[in-house]
């Protein structure tokens, strides 16, 4: 069909050459643009591919093989190295769950503030001042928490931990900043999905003879579930793979506490996925360095379990 | 009142229990009604009264750091950040100018050329993908790829081309915003002049959707000067003596990475008190460039909107 057009145009007059040229250069432009959409689709699988088989070699070390299963991390350790990284996979679920949990019902609290009761002037107030923590620098929020955070917990707990010289580093530090970190997050989507729910929903329950808190409770809140859901669900991704303010606050090195089942566990240093990574990868090497792309790897992996997740609640969502 | 009136006399007693029963409802449902609007107040409150103790912690913290001119001095010595500021600005235009245009072809192929069908959606997934993907294994990625196998090493151009991978997907989201609020019978009147596609893409859609790819860059810069964990392995945290050159192959490192640097591996290289007064200063500038964003941003959104209405 093309080869047609081009072949009559050739047969004309000279000014016909601009157009044709015109045309060779619109489908050069079209290849550039297409092949820069694809790039989205190379960057994500040579993500997966070279992290994950990075990560994956780690088993080809027999000492590797307690990966999962133990909780003993020596990756330089003689005579016999052990990569048992199962401490800092439970540090990672203990602060992202109990954070998401408390971050959670505070969030859909805000946010069901900012779309049924908010008057015009504090919107403008609060939207602004949500969108700056969405966007706030985790070393920023770290930092805070180590200056004011730990000094104040580290007080206050003193008598709980079984290190009271330390008490202030550890997870309860490090769910309080994740807190700040995702409530940012759960907010704005949450208020997105509350926005969708389109008014004659809320009309409808009002002329019903419904008070404003059986409205949003009975009608707004399950229209909006799906989307709410999602939000928490956007919010977990966040708070498992933050990693600096995380770092800075949790203090620990390698082992997760004696004492696991008792409360003097959130109040001394501890361990996360992340904090390996960002600490030990630079001066690693072999299986060690391997190991930590491993750790990457299970964070890209759950991350995208997430996504897919959030993106199946959206599917099934009614309200856009 | 009109409950009691349809009551008849018999059954006084009776309508009185009724009344009294529904009134009792009533008062309830206005009670647990006022109960959560309180609690919806409170939290809100908190929550802002939370967020805004911060900003305002940080920046009495930080600002009179700010005013003394020896904390932009760029010569490397203790407390004072000028080569991490320029890093951080060199950082940020590197990276614009391999995102912008990279992302917009992205955008304007999705928008203006793309027929729906899969080839679409798979690119939306792994946009969306993308965008989940925790910045510190893209740092992983960075530091695998371009620092040791493109050899690049520890370099402002491994860590521009991390950032690229790690802002992409926002960037091709706000670009795609920009161009599908220009109106469609702009790029027909264009066509029906008789104007290829690009021209048209030229010509109509770029221009028209100026404002809105100017927010995109505005926001995509706020990701960039906050982003630290993506960069700790790709640029890395030490500067050579000379930072100041435009050569892209020198590593260095930012405003952000810096700070955590301070205070977590570098925490014994300078003295606490040292640490903590660049830190927060570090930190106060940090809040003050996002305050900027974000209001240069939201002046653009207005600006798109009132357009949008008066057309």
């Amino acid at each position: 069909m093309e080869n047609a057009i081009d072949d009559t145009l050739q047969e004309k007059s000279p000014s016909t050459l601009s157009t044709q040229r015109k045309y060779v250069g619109d489908s050069v432009a079209r290849g550039i643009f297409m092949a820069c959409a694809i790039l989205v689709i190379i960057i994500i699988v040579g993500v997966f591919l070279f992290v994950g088989i990075s990560g994956l070699s780690t088993f080809s070390d027999p000492h590797a093989r307690n990966f999962f299963t133990s909780t003993n991390w020596n990756p330089q350790g003689t005579p016999v190295a052990s990569f048992g990284a199962l401490g800092f996979i439970l540090g990672t679920v203990v602060t992202t769950i109990i954070s998401v949990l408390i971050a959670t019902p505070l969030s859909f609290g805000m946010a069901l503030f900012m779309t049924e009761l908010t008057p015009k002037w504090l919107e403008n107030i609060l939207r602004p001042l949500l969108e700056i923590f969405t966007g706030m620098p985790s070393v920023i929020i770290g930092f805070l928490a180590i200056i004011v955070l730990i000094p104040w917990i580290g007080t206050i707990a003193a008598p709980l931990s079984p290190y009271p010289g330390e008490a202030g580093s550890g997870w309860a530090t490090a769910i309080i900043v994740l807190i700040v970190m995702i409530l940012p997050t759960i907010i704005s989507i949450s208020i997105d999905a509350l926005r969708a729910v389109p008014n004659s929903v809320r009309e409808a329950s009002l002329a019903l003879g419904s008070t404003r808190w059986q409205m949003m409770r009975k009608a707004v809140l399950p229209a909006a579930s799906t989307g709410l859901a999602t939000a928490v669900v956007l919010g977990m991704t966040r708070g498992i793979g933050e990693a600096l303010a995380v770092s800075m606050v949790l203090g620990g090195s390698t082992n997760i506490p004696q004492k696991l089942f008792s409360l003097g566990a959130f109040f001394q240093p501890n361990i996360n996925m992340t904090l390996p990574i960002v600490l030990y990868f630079g001066n690693a090497s072999g299986t060690e360095r391997n190991s930590y792309f491993l750790l990457g790897f299970i964070l890209l992996v759950v991350s995208f379990l997430f996504v897919c997740f959030s993106r199946y609640l959206a599917s099934r969502s009614v309200y856009r | 009142m009109s409950t009691q009136q349809q009551v008849s006399p018999g059954t006084d007693a009776q309508g009185r229990t009724q009344l009294a029963a529904l009134e009792r409802i009533v008062k309830r449902l206005h009670g647990s009604n006022n109960v959560a609007s309180v609690l919806l107040w409170l939290i809100t409150g908190l929550i802002t009264l939370f967020f805004v103790a911060i900003v305002v912690y940080l920046l009495v913290q930080g600002v009179p750091y700010l005013l003394n001119p020896d904390f932009y001095l760029a010569n490397g010595g203790t407390g004072d950040v000028g080569q991490q500021i320029f890093n951080t600005l060199y950082i940020l235009v590197l990276t614009e100018i391999i995102l912008v245009p990279i992302s917009l072809a992205a955008a304007i192929y999705l928008i203006e050329y793309a027929p729906k069908g899969p080839l679409v959606s798979i690119i939306h997934f792994a946009a969306e993908t993308l965008s989940g993907i925790p910045s510190i294994v893209l740092g992983l990625f960075g530091a695998l790829i371009f620092v040791s196998e493109l050899h690049m090493g520890f370099s402002r151009l491994a860590g521009a081309l991390t950032l690229l991978c790690l802002n992409f997907p926002i960037a091709l989201r706000l670009f795609e915003d920009a161009l599908s609020s220009v109106p469609n019978e702009l790029r027909e009147g264009s066509l029906a002049l008789g104007t290829t596609k690009w021209h048209m893409i030229r010509t109509v859609v770029l221009p028209s959707a100026l404002p809105g790819i100017v927010t995109g860059i505005v926001l995509s810069a706020g990701k960039i000067i906050a982003e630290a964990a993506a960069l700790i392995y790709t640029m890395g945290t030490a500067n050579p003596a000379n930072v100041v050159t435009l050569n892209p192959l020198i590593g260095g490192d930012t405003l952000t990475v810096h700070v955590w640097y301070l205070k977590t591996i570098g925490a014994g290289f300078e003295p606490p008190s040292v640490a903590n007064a660049v830190s927060a200063g570090a930190s106060a500038l940090l809040i003050i460039l996002l305050f900027l964003i974000n209001i240069v941003a939201r002046m653009l959104g207005n600006f798109i909107q009132r357009r949008a209405t008066a057309a």
